[in-house]
């Protein structure tokens, strides 16, 4: 019962009292919510209003330099293009191991899901400097390649495209397997065997039943995914280098390096904006499958 | 029992006022001094807050800022400075001091001003690390370079790591680069210019703080860097020696200064002498810190590019008061010609 349904079922005070404490326990959350997220991001909006570099001259000169530079709309395309390309890779990666986490006994499933959480028990740092590691010219991958005589001279994957995707499929992977798993955990069994005995071929039961029904748990991932690929600093700089340029290499270079922090506040509200755009098509298309779903 | 609000309350307070007792005892001895994240926050964590609390009493808060963080700190918090003293090196330390941030300094007050090379300390602030910038390279797979114009010649060129303008030992290098192709102290188009020729054949371009790892693994066998990097370096085992360019190393200072309407004046300047005495000076200049002293007592290590610190008068040094006007446009144009 939910806790509306329960406020309903009381008589009227003790129902009045109920929404005043319901409305109370929300406060502090909302509160924190509006001085630590609401307020800097007005405040971000603000600095973005501003000319020069010490923040004295209010005008649009930030957003005409920004937006008036060919070069700042490669940067946002490149951004969300390596946000999409690591959804695709984790989704066609994460989809047949949450499937295979299925179909695993109990106690193996458990020994699976550790090995999912576990990139996130490590610090981002950490993993990012371990695929320079994997990724370098003596790396381990280059090293493994050329012992098996598949390559004379080093594979160039460090401060490549390809290279960083890799890396980000495996440090973005627990963002997409853990709500997957969460959502098909739940689907009944027996819908897979009743489609088997209506005559469905394994892989059109996937399609029609399985892949609908986790509809909800692939776009939350995705969502996931996304936002925090596009988002990541330290993999983008340190794997990709700085010949591949994306939006939070702008903003550190604008806010922390060069100073002008109006600048920086237009580069982040592009990141903002343009991932929120993409993160609400993607919800759009979650909504709309849902709803075909339940017609 | 009953526990009456009031007395809970009232509890609470006493409670908590008592909490900021050791507060006010300690408040005598104070000083909050910023200081660059990593190495140096670890030396002098391990080095200089132990030493001024044995002599002076004084408790050492280290803040770990960057330097243009601490500019920006510094300027949001509109006289009501968030620390005691500034580290900066010599473009953020310009711009400081176009921004009034600092306190008039009284070199006097320095107990161990006569241990420095003359005009190591003046009316805004004191040297207190220097640092000399050349090439890396790894000389079990290259031979050792001349200077800045092999960089762009086989069979170095390959094993390039570059960085850009972001911090003051990229600028410096590219200047220096720009000028044997006709650029200058203001003028590094040329240096990009030439880049962009090589750049496919360049073997990795970086983020500064990336570039040691890079260098460590292999991605890169020669680079533009500091002495300190390469002592560090060479610490973990690293195949990596020190090279000055025929042109000239190139040579700046890290400077402290007092932030400008501090309450720890005094304690301000028992740290700044603290951190230039001969003790201070020589354990930093120790493995693994390798920091490039500024104290005329110090002695310095075989592998120092300098015999001594008068040395360093003859190295290249830049005027950062006309680098930091251009300093935004060139980091944009880098990232426009470097770009994939």
């Amino acid at each position: 019962m939910t806790s509306a349904a329960i406020g309903a079922s009381l008589p009227g005070e003790q129902r009045r009292w109920f929404r005043l404490a319901e409305w109370q326990l929300a406060l502090p959350l909302s509160l924190a919510f509006a001085g630590l997220f609401l307020a800097p991001l007005l405040l971000l909006v603000a600095t973005s209003f501003f000319d020069d570099d010490k923040i004295t001259q209010p005008g649009f000169a930030s957003w005409l330099k920004f937006f008036g530079d060919p070069f700042s709309y490669k940067v946002i395309l490149d951004t969300l293009l390596l946000g999409l390309k690591t959804v695709c890779a984790t989704v066609v990666i994460g989809y047949p191991l949450a499937l295979v986490y299925l179909d695993l006994p109990p106690r193996l499933q458990k020994v699976l899901l550790f090995i999912i959480v576990l990139p996130m028990l490590l610090s981002v740092v950490v993993r990012t400097f371990a695929w320079i590691v994997v990724l370098g010219r003596e790396g381990v991958v280059n090293q493994t390649l050329q012992w098996l005589g598949v390559i004379s001279e080093p594979l160039k994957l460090l401060q490549t495209e390809l290279g960083l995707v890799i890396s980000l499929t495996q440090i973005e992977m627990p963002l997409m397997l853990l709500p997957l798993i969460s959502v098909m955990s739940r689907l009944d069994p027996n819908l897979r065997d009743a489609s088997a005995a209506l005559g469905a071929s394994r892989w059109r039961t996937l399609f029609t039943v399985i892949v609908p029904l986790s509809m909800p748990g692939l776009i939350a991932g995705c969502l996931l995914v996304f936002a925090s690929a596009t988002t990541a600093f330290i993999s983008q700089t340190v794997i990709g280098g700085v010949r591949l340029i994306y939006l939070p290499l702008l903003i550190w270079q604008q806010s922390l390096v060069v100073y002008h922090w109006p600048l920086a506040a237009v580069a982040s509200l592009s990141l903002v904006v343009s991932v929120l755009s993409v993160i609400a098509a993607l919800s759009w298309l979650g909504r709309r499958s849902s709803r075909h779903l339940h017609a | 029992m009953t526990v009456h609000r009031r007395t809970l309350l009232a509890g609470t307070v006493a409670f908590g006022g008592a909490s900021f007792l050791p507060a006010i005892a300690q408040a005598k001895g104070q000083v909050v001094a910023t200081t660059y994240p990593g190495t140096w926050e670890d030396a002098y964590r391990t080095i200089v807050l132990p030493m001024l609390k044995k002599k002076d009493n004084i408790d050492l808060e280290l803040a770990p800022l960057f330097a243009m963080d601490q500019i920006g700190k510094a300027r949001a918090s509109r006289g009501a400075p968030p620390f005691d003293v500034f580290v900066l090196d010599p473009g953020p330390r310009i711009v400081g001091l176009e921004a009034g941030l600092f306190e008039k300094f009284d070199a006097k007050k320095l107990g161990n001003l006569a241990k420095l090379p003359a005009g190591f300390a003046d009316d805004v602030g004191v040297h207190v690390s220097a640092q000399v910038v050349g090439i890396a390279y790894n000389p079990k797979k290259l031979p050792a370079p001349k200077g800045w114009g092999d960089l762009l010649k086989d069979p170095w060129v390959s094993r390039l790591g570059i960085t850009g303008f972001q911090t003051t030992f990229g600028t410096s290098s590219l200047i220096e680069l720009s000028k044997l192709f006709g650029g200058s102290l203001t003028n590094v188009d040329p240096a990009l210019v030439e880049l962009k020729k090589v750049l496919p054949k360049i073997a990795a371009v970086g983020l500064p703080a990336a570039m040691p790892g890079l260098f460590q693994q292999g991605q890169c066998d020669v680079m533009y860097t500091n002495t300190q990097t390469v002592a560090t370096l060479k610490g973990k085992g690293v195949d990596v020696e020190f090279v000055k360019p025929e042109s000239g190393a190139i040579t700046f200072f890290t400077t402290m200064h007092i932030a400008k309407g501090t309450g720890e004046l005094a304690n301000a300047y028992k740290y700044l002498d603290m951190v230039i005495s001969k003790d201070a000076q020589e354990a930093l200049t120790k493995p693994p810190y390798n920091f490039l002293p500024v104290n005329n007592d110090v002695p310095l290590a075989a592998d120092m590019p300098m015999k001594s610190l008068d040395e360093m008068a003859t190295y290249v040094q830049h005027d950062w008061s006309k680098i930091n006007p251009q300093r935004a446009a060139w980091i944009e144009k880098f990232n426009k010609e470097m770009a994939k």
